[in-house]
């Protein structure tokens, strides 16, 4: 069973005389269990929207969502996932041990597995030292330790975060990544919106592309970006000039300045024999560098495909 | 379990709430300045003291009803509190209804403070007070019931301004339905007559949970007629919640 199918989902906001265009159009993805799967796009590409159908915060204007194999309609599909959503909101006035006790209610938890889940959940994010101060003067960081904490409520097999890294600072950012990959080890799939690439990069399992509320690609890694080496950076000192001339022929670029010279390569195999060259007429090398293909240059060149147009003269539609 | 946490939540927001205190503080400097008024007409002051506190006991649970009730489910919306609370597995029902409840408990303790302060003051001043007093007081709960009820409709569907001023318009109507049916006899047989008639029984009619008079001038009052009212007012504080529940049922937030 996987842990998100939707099949044909489309959102269409308004009413019959002011329907817009599809925020979300035809969205046919599985995401499977134990899986953290990045879905990417710009603002206003539809990712939230995604998100909410999920989280039966509106309504689907037509397809099917299943969560565990329940039905997105069924209130109880919802027992299976925790929800963050972008920059989250709680009751200022409660304290975290407060939130979480009510949210430990709305799930259907008797005071015992409250108070445990309290325990567990304040450990996990280092809820203690602020456990009786209203969340009112909390900065974002505490936040969003106080909303993941709310998600976990219930230790739910399903994670979907909004934008989980945003506004947050590198410490902030890497905290939240080493938690979603603890998640990972304890079985937990996790569902995460971005627009924050090398976040995405460094975690998922799977990514989906939307663009304009169509889902244009979905793959692993390195699927999508493959492990193909691009270019091949060799930096060397003490290159003497007939090989540097006679190198300039088969390399794509050469950079002299100094005692050093910069070439770079379209292939392994023409790296390769450059650096033969150049360690018999004397030279030494001082780096090799293979480039490959990033997810942003991948994520860029399938958005300009899609919009038809270079990415920075795209429109904003949300 | 989850209606009695949300309601539970809803009566400690507005506990912690400042302006909550600002209203009661108004309430009860008009029941204990209701003195003053009662000195200009010679031996009426507990009379008045009476009318003035069943009256400002009405006004001010009125004031919260329609300002707190108008801002209940819309603010959820507004401030995205509604997000993580209803992506647990919860009906949406349960949301509305504890809200509702929440709402009401506070309005409950409310009035049952203020009616305790009045009453201790009408004894302190040599008067003393009937079971038709606590009939009025109860009677004026059951009517806040009603108001918080619509208050909350109109804050699933519009904002809380605009629900507020149309809440407002509705007591107001609700308080003059009599005169709905005891029109000119110029307008018999008129489109006039036929709309006032139709208005008559879309508005609840309010006056009937009125017996301050009564109340005032120790007139017994007949517990059928309060148990009547009662029911008049759970009949439509169930309607109005069933109108709510639906109009937020669907709704995308």
């Amino acid at each position: 069973m996987t842990a998100i199918h939707a099949e044909q989902l489309t959102k269409v906001y308004g009413g019959t005389l002011t329907r817009k265009a599809p925020s979300l159009a035809n969205l046919t993805l599985q995401i499977e269990r134990n899986e953290i799967f990045g879905f990417l796009g710009r603002n206003g590409a539809g990712k939230t929207t995604t998100i909410k159908l999920f989280c039966s915060l509106i309504k689907p204007t037509s397809g099917q969502g299943y969560i565990f194999g329940q039905s997105i309609y069924d209130r109880t599909a919802r027992r299976f996932l925790g929800y963050l959503p972008e920059q989250p909101y709680f009751y200022e006035y409660l304290t975290p041990r407060e939130t979480l006790d009510f949210y430990g209610r709305l799930q259907g938890l008797s005071a015992k597995e409250r108070a445990h889940e309290w325990d567990r959940l304040s450990e996990l994010l280092d809820l203690r030292d602020i456990a009786d101060q209203r969340i009112r003067g909390f900065s974002k960081g505490m936040r969003q330790r106080v909303g993941f904490a709310v998600a976990l409520v219930g230790d739910p097999p399903l994670l979907i975060l909004d934008e989980p890294m945003s506004g947050l600072d590198p410490v902030g950012r890497r905290q939240i990544r080493e938690l979603i990959l603890r998640l990972k080890e304890q079985g937990k799939t996790v569902f995460f919106s971005s627009h924050v690439l090398s976040d995405v990069e460094q975690i998922c399992d799977r990514v989906g592309i939307l663009a304009k509320g169509t889902l244009i690609r979905t793959g692993s890694l390195e699927e999508l970006v493959g492990m193909k080496v691009e270019i091949v950076e060799v930096v060397a000192a003490g290159v003497p000039e007939a090989i540097r001339e006679q190198l300039t022929g088969t390399a794509r670029s050469v950079q002299h300045q100094g005692e050093t010279t910069a070439f770079s390569f379209d292939s392994v195999a023409s790296a390769n024999t450059a650096l033969k060259a150049l360690t018999q007429s004397g030279g030494t090398i001082l780096s090799v560098t293979p480039l490959r293909e990033t997810l942003e240059d991948y994520f860029m060149k399938e958005l300009e495909r899609a919009l038809g147009k270079p990415v920075g003269a795209a429109e904003e539609n949300e | 379990m989850r209606v009695v946490a949300v309601a539970q939540n809803t009566l400690r927001e507005s506990v912690r709430d400042r302006v909550l205190y600002v209203l009661l503080f108004f309430a009860a400097a008009t029941i204990l300045g209701s003195k003053a008024v009662g000195r200009i007409s010679i031996g009426q002051d507990i009379k008045i003291v009476k009318d003035f506190s069943l009256a400002s006991l009405s006004l001010f649970g009125v004031l919260v009803a329609i300002f707190v009730g108008t801002n209940l489910v819309y603010k959820e919306i507004d401030k995205k509190t509604l997000y993580t609370i209803l992506a647990r597995p919860m009906h949406r029902w349960e949301f509305v209804l504890g809200k509702f409840c929440g709402l009401l408990a506070l309005l409950a303790l409310v009035t049952l403070g203020m009616a305790c302060v009045s009453v201790a003051y009408v004894y302190i001043l040599g008067g003393t007070v009937t079971v038709t007093y606590g009939y009025a007081v109860i009677l004026i709960f059951a009517k806040l019931a009603v108001v918080t009820a619509l208050a909350l409709t109109l804050s699933t569907v519009t904002a809380p301004v605009v629900g507020a001023i149309m809440a407002f318009c509705l007591y107001l109507l609700g308080h003059a339905t009599g005169i709905f049916l005891d029109l000119p006899p110029q307008l018999k047989g008129s489109f006039t007559e036929t709309l006032f008639r139709v208005l008559y029984y879309v508005i609840p009619n309010l006056s009937n949970f009125d017996i301050r008079a009564e109340a005032a001038n120790d007139v017994p009052v007949a517990f059928g007629y309060v148990f009547w009212a009662l029911g008049y007012g759970l009949g439509w504080t169930c309607f109005f919640l069933i109108l709510a529940v639906l109009a937020f049922e669907d709704k995308d937030v």
